[in-house]
């Protein structure tokens, strides 16, 4: 099929607005020059370097990367009952449930962080990460709840009943035929989850407190004092590592299909 | 389905209590706070934060921004699904990667692009010099143009993919019949394509429109102090000056907005499944 | 209940929520035997097979399988078998596996699960697609492997839900010699749930018709198909015309009609299938308003003082154009008496 002038036209624009800004930014980050500036001065990887050196961008990577990881594991152990129960019981009060459990995706980050910090931060004197942690759980576990059920609702419950006629108890056909039926939707789940954790900002922006903050936080900090491609070259460095993420979860599971 | 209901609050109740205590308890404590000033209850914050024209101004100008995106993205998100549909199957999975792929990429990187892009020093201004249209660099950085590019390469993707979702939904050969019964572009996409995928068009719209007005980083980076939108306002009203009244007047403002939002999805997404 | 009863129900009563489905069902089976429940789609078929396997509690009543009390025993331990309508394979397990599943569960292990796997898979002539996961085989495969799966159990009864409904017609034939094939060679009790009379009236030994989550009339195939006594059964099972009997007349919307012959008192109502109607004279006239050619018949529909009629004559029979006027015969002798009527 030969594609009209047209369509390749608006495609052709569509992928510049979209994708042309991460071309600017790693073009950006190997400019040998002192301030951001495009076309790059030069070609050096200095900026890149800067980067790994930056002790406060190492840091506040670690502190990242452990919300990602924790958070939204925390948010699936308590996501999938949650899930299993609203998509196989007839269960008493479940859309209060549904809604109290997804409300975290409808109101606005930044007003959670600021919630959290003035009425359960502030006044029990919670550690500055375990708040975060917490509010990172909070603000994952809908999107975990939203892409596990939408597995479950895949998987016909029939299977299970299937299983336990043949003598399974529920609890092992849970484990024995619902789980291993739903894993890439966990997957998918935990690298959504990991995703939204990481780069979360209006959250956090309340909760970080001196040298402790996320990576993005650490960022627009950086971006205020400094004017130099040190953060195009952190910018660019999580972008291919998204693509890279994002490659490998297509590739093995599919990914677009659950988000 | 299963009948126990004792199991199932047994399974379902860890996360209903964690989101209730670390999440709707302090919202809604933080929005009292807008209604309950010096020991009574009233709309005094409310009147108060309503009468300063600037805060008028700022409510105006997150709507505005919301719907210009919006809109903006409709006539894109239209334009690309329609062209994305009509690949063959390799092409068109290899383009919606390339839509999902910024969705998954930092809105912080996604952002800070826009300052190489339209800074002082930036290709546009540049490009502008150099062919003659102007001698001084234009301040496109820090305008509510500079806010509305941000946040509509932020939330594109989203209405692109809910669009080809819904053209896919379409059924099949309803454009060739229009054509065949004599219909032009512009009559089949009006007649045909528009009421057809109102559900992926509406679908789209709240995400873009919800997630514009409430969008924190785009206005923070591309807009600064100069162009504030609710978010930011809220922002600033807090950490300049501790003002926690009208930071829950503009969070019940938000919350509101995001609310009906996501109302009207759920409102669809129920629809769809009643049919 | 009969001594003789092997799985019964008693009184049973079931319900979703607040609507009850079934109520006060009586029912018993004999061990061996081949039951067909049959209904219209909503009349508690397939609520009182779930049921008996256990996957919904009662509300109230009894279920005694062999000479036990089950009505309280959990899903899993009660050694009742189910093929699924969706046949509910295991998706991400090959076929072997799906089929050793249960038995594994038994903690059977090594030589025995192999062996006791490929008879199963054997009897179902699968032997060969043992390494295959569920979607590398077509529909009738896949039933035969959830049949394997549920028969390699030994259950004491095997439930069906709708066993040939999503096969296309070659394969239904043969998935209905299969069935009766298998319940011959093992002796397992067998109950299908079908929608579909003509499933119902090859397969089964005797037949439970059910509405409304009552059971309307239970009998071998044949008392069904000849005798249904009540005026559901003969629609259900062909009887096109159906009429009401009030002191020994037709009564109709549109009037009472005398018919030639004692009506047995007994009866509420009498029944017709079409080719029971007797074309080309008789005490009542109705004009031709539709006529089709069915190969060896001819079917008419007919515009009656009685109400529409619809007849099957031999294709032999001088044709009657549409319009025409035509005289009929509603013979008594061979009507079917039903003793419940609506």
């Amino acid at each position: 099929m030969t594609m009209r002038q047209p369509a390749i036209v608006v495609l052709g624009l569509l992928v510049a607005f979209l994708v042309g800004p991460f071309v600017v930014i790693v073009a950006a980050s190997l400019s040998a020059g002192d301030t951001l500036a495009f076309p790059p001065q030069g070609f050096s990887l200095r900026w890149v370097a800067k980067v790994f050196a930056e002790q406060s961008f190492r840091s506040s990577f670690a502190l990242s990367m452990f919300l990602a990881v924790f958070a939204t594991l925390a948010a699936l152990v308590l996501g999938i009952p949650a899930s299993y129960a609203m998509s196989r019981y007839s269960m008493p009060f479940a859309e209060a449930v549904r809604t109290v459990v997804s409300s975290p995706i409808i109101v606005p980050g930044i007003i959670v962080g600021l919630a959290l910090l003035r009425y359960l931060v502030a006044p029990f004197g919670i550690n500055v990460v375990v708040a975060l942690f917490l509010a990172h759980t909070a603000l994952v576990l809908p999107y975990c709840v939203r892409v596990v059920s939408a597995s479950l609702d895949n998987l016909r419950s029939d299977v299970e009943e299937a299983a336990i006629l043949l003598g399974s108890s529920r609890l092992g056909a849970f484990f024995r035929v619902v789980l291993p039926n739903i894993r890439n939707g966990v997957l998918a789940a935990f690298i959504l989850g990991f995703v939204t954790s990481f780069d979360q900002v209006p959250v956090s922006l309340f909760l970080s407190g001196p040298g402790v903050q996320t990576l993005p936080i650490d960022m627009l900090g950086y971006m205020e004092r400094t004017y130099d491609p040190s953060v195009a070259a952190l910018s660019s460095l999580l972008a291919f590592l998204s693509i890279g993420i994002m490659f490998v979860a297509e590739r093995f599971i599919g990914f677009s299909r659950y988000v | 389905m299963f009948q126990n209901r004792a199991e199932a609050l047994t399974l379902a109740l860890p996360a209903a209590t964690f989101a209730a205590l670390v999440f709707v308890l302090p919202v809604i404590v933080l929005l009292s706070g807008g209604l309950h000033v010096e020991g009574r209850w009233t709309l005094e914050a409310y009147q108060r934060f309503f009468a300063d024209p600037l805060n008028r101004l700022v409510i105006w100008r997150t709507l505005e921004l919301g719907a210009l995106v919006t809109a903006a993205a409709a006539v894109i998100g239209y334009a690309s699904a329609l062209a994305i549909v009509d690949l063959p199957a390799a092409g068109k999975s290899r383009m919606i990667g390339l839509v999902v792929l910024p969705l998954m990429i930092s809105p912080v990187a996604r952002t800070y692009a826009w300052l190489v892009i339209l800074g002082r020093a930036g290709i546009v201004n540049k490009a502008l010099m150099l062919i003659g249209l102007t001698d001084e660099p234009v301040r496109v950085l820090f305008t509510q143009t500079a806010v509305f590019i941000g946040l509509l390469q932020l939330f594109l993707p989203l209405m692109v993919l809910s669009l080809v979702s819904a053209l896919e939904n379409m059924p099949n050969d309803v454009i060739p019949a229009a054509r065949v019964l004599g219909a032009n572009w512009l009559q089949i996409f009006v007649k045909v394509v528009l009421p057809l995928t109102r559900e992926g068009l509406v679908t789209g719209g709240t995400l873009v429109f919800a997630g514009s007005v409430t969008a924190y980083i785009t206005p923070a980076i591309l807009g600064g102090s100069k162009v504030l939108t609710l978010v930011t306002l809220l922002y600033q009203r807090v950490t300049i000056a501790n003002d926690l009244v009208s930071a829950s007047v503009i969070a019940f403002i938000l919350i509101v907005m995001s609310f009906s939002a996501n109302l009207l999805l759920n409102r669809i997404a129920t629809g769809r499944s009643l049919k | 209940m009969s001594d003789s009863a092997y799985l019964s129900l008693e009184q049973l009563k079931l319900a979703y929520g607040k609507t009850v489905a079934v109520d006060r069902l009586d029912l018993a089976i004999k061990q061996g035997e081949l039951i067909a429940l049959l209904g219209p789609s909503g009349c508690g078929k397939t609520t009182t097979m779930r049921a008996i396997a256990g996957l919904l509690a009662p509300v109230s009543g009894h279920i005694h399988l062999d000479s036990r009390d089950i009505t309280r025993v959990a899903a899993n331990k009660r050694s009742v078998g189910l093929v699924f309508q969706s046949y509910a394979l295991f998706p991400h397990l090959a076929v072997f596996e799906n089929v050793a599943f249960g038995l594994r569960l038994k903690g059977m292990r090594g030589k025995e699960l192999e062996d006791r796997v490929q008879s199963g898979l054997k009897t179902v002539g699968l032997s060969s697609f043992a390494s295959r996961k569920p979607g590398e085989l077509s529909g009738g495969q896949q039933q035969r492997v959830a049949l394997a799966r549920s028969m390699v159990m030994e259950p004491k009864v095997l439930l069906l839900d709708e066993p040939l409904s999503n096969l296309d017609a070659r394969l239904r034939l043969e998935m209905r010699a299969e069935l009766q094939r298998v319940q011959k060679e093992t002796g397992v009790t067998m109950i299908f749930v079908t929608h579909d009379q003509a499933e119902a009236l090859a397969l089964a030994d005797r037949i439970v018709v059910m509405l409304n989550g009552t059971i309307e009339q239970i009998g071998a195939p044949e008392e069904i198909y000849n005798r249904p006594n009540s005026a559901f059964v003969a629609d259900f099972v062909g009887f096109e015309n159906v009429f009401r009997v009030r002191a020994g007349e037709l009564d109709t919307e549109t009037g009472r009609f005398a018919l030639g012959g004692a009506i047995p008192r007994e009866a509420q109502g009498l029944a017709w299938r079409p080719s029971m109607v007797e074309l080309g004279g008789g005490p009542f006239e109705g004009s031709v308003r539709g006529m089709s050619f069915a190969g060896g018949t001819r079917q008419y529909l007919l515009d009656t003082p009685l109400g529409p009629i619809k007849v099957e004559a031999s294709a032999h029979l001088p044709t009657h154009a549409l319009g025409a006027a035509v005289r009929f015969d509603l013979p008594v002798s061979i009507a079917a008496p039903l003793q419940r009527f609506g």
